[in-house]
């Protein structure tokens, strides 16, 4: 039996298993399917374009099929910290709901702050039975950085009052698999931007377990749907990169997929915004893009049911889905070359030069100093 | 009738020494200047996009980079284990307090050390500490040339600088690093040509000469 095979076989036994668990939709996904009016055929596609996706060959496309209509048997608790829910707003926002939106519709969603009727005790009540009764079953998502600082006083929220720091670490303690959704959850994201006054973390940096990482800000829906889809279909991790994030989505630079890279090679660069070259497409390094120093897969995948993405859009790639973003690509309109040291406002360049023309300074005045120096004895 | 030679002349660097010397003083050149270039791209594109201005930029970086990568593991190599020992030897000086003051105040036109090597002791530090910064420059390029170029030997440096990218904080540090350390060289450029050319003068002897032709000479007491 060879790789895929073998695979396909895991595949199919997690999907026998997760159908003993009972529907927790009244409503089957095919009926949901209908009313949005997806077609069958669109729901063919789709499921083929996730098996591309999830780097799988195409037979992979039924055991897809199969995750997604079964996937209201998995309890998904969602949990959010210091964030700004433009994650979730990545994912449900949309005009025409699309089979992301559904199946994150469909997905057995046991606790989500932005989306539940539930409030106060009943919120709390919801979140304690879900942890209880999907013991170990649960897929754990989570938004936003934990803040630590304070002894992690900060997100003292709801009648119980624990802090995130607690809910979080409650949270995992008895998760199936954790997933980071976006930078914050990832890597800190823009709270942990110096001087970070909260102190705040990735979930990976808090938590004592395996997270998978979707960087991003926010992820596009089709990493955060296909990641759950992986997790549904074979119930482990997908590969990782470095960072914990899924190679399938994260393993290729943006810059060596960007429509513009034929313009970067061939020395073609737009100078300022709106000038000739920004029309015509040019690339977009000299105006910040940090394509270059960026793993994602927004050229090929692109946002908002493959509409645009930053750099179709003329802006250029801020590095939203690599560690600590925030600081280490600033500025985002200047290459990195240009960037200025805090507190000095100078590049590197500048100070170099800087340097550089004390030490000319220095040895100018040492030249002429010799010149009147008592010379060498013989 | 017979000329009677007034100074003795005394090999001091060997002819690999003098080589690596000048294939990596061209290779820093180079690579300073592509360097620049390929952090703020400025010439205007040609008429045709069949041209990759950028690409054969960075195809000489790449290349002078690999040069400088193979001199500074030799150069790491030869000091180590050349057979010829006058290198070595200044180490004797650098563990020398006395040999320090001297040195120090010979810079400031105060007498004069008799070096147990080639180099003082201040500018022996000074090479170990250029040497290892061109360790960090290759070691750094060689990260962002594996995010660049996935067969071969990017390949297969793949793990190991996805680890090294990691100490660093991200490929964007990588390359802001491999970016500051670029100043070290042109400074300590700028430094050493003048040293080499002052110390020849205020010390009589020869000095910026032997890098080429690897003599010094000294007169017959």
């Amino acid at each position: 039996m060879d790789n895929h095979a073998a695979l396909y076989e895991q595949g199919k036994q997690r999907l026998e298993y997760l159908r003993q668990f009972a529907p927790r939709q009244k409503v089957s996904l095919q009926q949901k399917m209908e009313e949005s009016g997806i077609t069958r055929r669109d729901f063919m596609k789709w499921t083929g374009a996730v098996s591309a996706m999830l780097a799988l060959p195409l037979p992979f496309s039924t055991l897809v099929a199969e995750a997604a209509e079964i996937a209201d048997r998995v309890p998904l608790i969602w949990l959010h910290m210091a964030e700004c829910t433009g994650c979730s707003e990545s994912l449900i926002r949309t005009d025409t709901p699309n089979l992301d939106t559904l199946i994150f519709d469909h997905i057995s969603l046991e606790y989500h702050e932005t989306l539940m009727a539930a409030a106060g005790w009943q919120a709390e009540e919801n979140l304690e039975n879900a942890l209880e009764t999907y013991k170990g079953r649960y897929l754990l998502a989570v938004e936003g950085a934990v803040p630590t600082a304070n002894n992690g006083a900060y997100l003292t929220v709801g009648c119980k009052g624990h802090t995130g720091l607690h809910t979080i670490t409650a949270a995992a303690e008895n998760a199936a698999a954790i997933i980071s959704v976006g930078t914050c959850a990832a890597f800190g994201g823009v709270q942990a931007a110096a001087p970070n006054p909260t102190g705040a973390k990735g979930v990976q940096e808090v938590i004592d377990k395996p997270v998978i990482n979707l960087g991003g800000c926010p992820p596009s829906e089709k990493n955060i749907v296909g990641t759950l889809m992986y997790f549904i279909m074979f119930g482990k991790l997908p590969a990782l990169d470095i960072f914990n994030r899924p190679k399938w989505a994260y393993g290729a630079r943006v810059h060596d997929n960007c429509e513009r890279r034929g313009r970067f090679d061939a020395g073609e660069f737009v100078e300022t915004f709106g000038d000739q070259g920004a029309k015509d497409g040019y690339c977009l390094y000299k105006v910040g893009c940090k394509g270059p120093y960026t793993y994602n897969n927004c050229p090929t995948e692109r946002f908002n049911a493959h509409t645009s993405w930053p750099v179709l859009a003329g802006h250029g790639c801020m590095g939203c889905s690599e560690p600590n973003f925030w600081d280490d690509m600033a500025d985002f309109e200047k290459p990195l070359g240009r960037q200025l040291f805090h507190g000095i406002d100078a590049t590197a360049d500048t100070i170099g030069a800087v340097v550089l023309g004390a030490t000319a300074v220095g040895i100018g005045a040492h030249a002429v100093a010799s010149l009147f120096a008592k010379p060498l004895e013989d | 009738m017979e000329h009677e030679a007034t100074h003795k002349r005394q090999l001091i660097f060997t002819p690999a020494i003098r080589i690596f010397h000048w294939l990596r003083a061209l290779s820093i050149l180079a690579l300073v200047i592509t360097g620049f270039y390929i952090s703020w791209p400025f010439l205007v594109a040609p008429e045709s996009s069949d041209v990759l201005v950028q690409g054969w930029i960075r195809f000489a970086h790449v290349v002078f980079g690999f040069v400088l990568t193979a001199i500074t593991l030799v150069r790491f190599y030869l000091f180590f284990f050349s057979r010829n020992d006058i290198e070595r030897r200044s180490f004797k000086d650098v563990m020398s307090v006395k040999s320090w003051i001297t040195q120090l105040k010979s810079y400031v036109w105060m007498g004069h050390l008799n070096k147990a090597g080639i180099y003082g002791p201040l500018q022996f530090v000074t090479y170990v500490a250029i040497s290892f910064v061109a360790l960090l420059i290759c070691i750094t390029g060689l990260v962002l040339y594996a995010n660049v170029y996935h067969e071969g030997l990017g390949g297969m440096l793949w793990d190991s600088s996805a680890w090294i990218m990691m100490q660093m904080g991200g490929l964007a540090n990588v390359r802001i690093i491999h970016h500051y350390l670029t100043w070290a060289f042109i400074i300590f450029a700028v430094i050493h040509v003048y040293m080499a050319v002052w110390s020849g003068i205020r010390f009589k002897h020869n000095s910026v000469d032997s890098i080429v032709s690897g003599y010094d000479y000294h007169k017959d007491h």
